[in-house]
């Protein structure tokens, strides 16, 4: 057996996801509202499902309503429904408390982007 | 370049290829954590040589390779097509590397099917290979399968693979009613088909409060409701109907192949539960082979965790009700539809790469009747299902095959 150690350093750029990603460093949800159907994505779809991929950027509220919950060793994730968007999303459950099901989005913490949302008393400042 | 009038007639006066497409080789390394200093150059050599004698063809046959390997990750090896065939003996032919997450291997015997049926090669060399579990920690393994759903959003989240099912199989339950009791039955029966493979990376028979009482993971799913990681190899040749060596004439062959695909994004999905890209695929491989899915008398179907099993049956069309037709033994390896006899993902296991062309060996080898002895139905039927995915059925690729007449 031979033992190799390789450390990468990325340099990611987010291309059209930019205002998603800026969006979440400061705890707002950016979504994408279809010109066309109007239909709002958060997560942001780049072409809607019915087929437009003009879009405008728009800011969510950041109330999340938590349909489906998993917990474990893997950590604590909800599949969530943010108010303003029409498709739902993963988010990674920041000490949101046990059995509450509506949570806010959190401003990300750390050097990646992550979509997490906590208990409301945890919001970011508007 | 002009055709003269001669070359025209010519090329008419050639008679029609056989347009059907016959496994000629098949063939799978055991699965497992290797720990006898072997690396995954020799596992695909292994599983090559040993399909290759099964067909009774010599390298200098073979027109083309396809090679399933998810990712360069665990090899730390770019370019492994190249690689692989020099090994092999077979420099000077087209090697292509097919990647599609969890789905590679199926990806690859497709793009073999379309290059017989385009009429670009005659006998053709599928190769499945990755070292999922021994180069890399579990944790770093972790971190990689994060970033094999959407890197910007369920990556950088931290998501497991397993939080991912999880919560599409939570989706799943809410519809179908089914409980942690079906996933035991899931487990369980795997496992214990695994037990009587002897190529099986987890050979053993977990009693139902066993599985109940393991860790859990990611609810609802516990250690035992997931299928390992592994190390390991497959591979298939493919050949033209009308240029299979006289010994293989019998053998098993591809009747139907179907693939589709779904959002990246789970929450985008009309039904998060729903692995609606697997029904998309099924229909497409059945109007392809000119079945329904209810001519399908073995599958072995895609079930990275147990639950993902239940969704798959009804994806595939092969139930309504599955967690009923689960524990009534439907899907037994004495039932009317065995499921996963080689163990599947969770008995078997699971070199990524290798998983959807070992799917495909299996269900060649069983139609054939010369799988493993305490695995093989007595009767064949005329029809087996080949089901692999990717992501949370982000990709999915299906074959059918179809029994051989000797």
């Amino acid at each position: 057996m031979v033992s190799h150690r390789l450390t990468l350093d990325y340099d990611l750029h987010p291309g059209w996801l930019a205002p998603f990603v800026e969006g979440l460093v400061a705890g707002r949800a950016m979504a994408r509202a279809c010109t066309a159907c109007a239909r709002t994505s958060f997560p942001p779809q780049r072409t809607c499902d019915c087929g437009e991929t003009s879009a405008d950027w728009v800011a969510l509220s950041g109330l999340a309503e938590v349909r489906f919950r998993t917990r474990g060793a893997d950590g604590d994730f909800g599949l969530v429904a943010f108010e303003g968007a029409d498709t739902l999303a993963v988010v990674a459950l920041d000490g949101l408390s046990d059995g509450a099901k509506t949570g806010h989005i959190l401003a990300s913490g750390g050097p990646l982007a992550r979509m997490a949302v906590g208990d409301l008393e945890n919001r970011a400042a508007p | 370049m002009y055709l003269t009038a001669d070359a025209v007639e010519w090329t008419l006066a050639q008679p029609m290829p056989d347009p059907s497409i016959v496994v000629t080789g098949a063939s799978l390394t055991p699965f497992n954590r290797r720990k006898d200093g072997s690396g995954f150059r020799d596992w695909a050599f292994e599983a090559f040589t040993s399909a290759l004698a099964m067909s009774g063809l010599v390298p200098g046959d073979i027109d083309e390779m396809y090679l399933a390997s998810e990712s360069d990750f665990f090899s730390l090896q770019l370019n492994p097509a190249s690689i692989l065939a020099s090994e092999f003996g077979l420099h000077d032919i087209a090697a292509t590397r097919c990647e599609g997450g969890g789905a590679s291997g199926q990806i690859a015997v497709h793009a073999a099917v379309r290059a017989i049926s385009s009429a670009a090669a005659r006998h053709v060399l599928v190769v499945g290979v990755d070292p999922s579990a021994s180069s890399l920690s579990g944790d770093a393994m972790r971190e990689l399968y994060g970033f094999s759903f959407d890197a910007w959003t369920d990556g950088m989240n931290g998501v497991t693979a397993t939080a991912l099912y999880a919560l599409s199989y939570l989706a799943f339950a809410a519809r179908y009613g089914t409980t942690d009791a079906d996933l035991a039955h899931v487990t369980h029966q795997n496992r214990t088909n695994a037990g009587r493979n002897p190529g099986a990376h987890l050979r053993r028979s977990d009693s139902l409060a066993e599985i109940a009482e393991s860790p859990i993971i990611s609810n609802p799913y516990r250690r035992l409701h997931c299928a390992p990681l592994s190390d390991g190899a497959a591979a298939l040749i493919l050949s033209r109907g009308d240029v299979v060596p006289p010994a293989r004439r019998g053998a098993s062959r591809v009747a139907g192949i179907g693939a589709s695909g779904d959002h990246m994004h789970l929450g985008a999905r009309r039904d998060p539960g729903m692995f609606q890209a697997k029904t998309r695929a099924m229909q497409r491989a059945c109007a392809d082979a000119g079945v329904t899915p209810d001519r399908i008398g073995l599958a072995e179907v895609y079930d990275a965790y147990a639950g993902a099993q239940l969704q798959g049956l009804v994806g595939l069309g092969l139930t309504e009700k599955p967690g009923r037709d689960t524990a009534s033994g439907v899907f037994a390896a004495d039932g009317r539809c065995p499921v996963n006899l080689s163990g599947g993902l969770m008995g078997q296991g699971a070199p990524v790469g290798a998983t959807g062309v070992a799917q495909t060996a299996t269900c060649a080898l069983l139609l054939e009747g010369r799988y493993h002895a305490e695995l093989q139905p007595d009767r064949l039927p005329d029809y087996a299902l080949a089901d692999t995915h990717g992501g949370i059925c982000t990709t999915a690729a299906v074959t059918i095959l179809q029994r051989g007449r000797a």
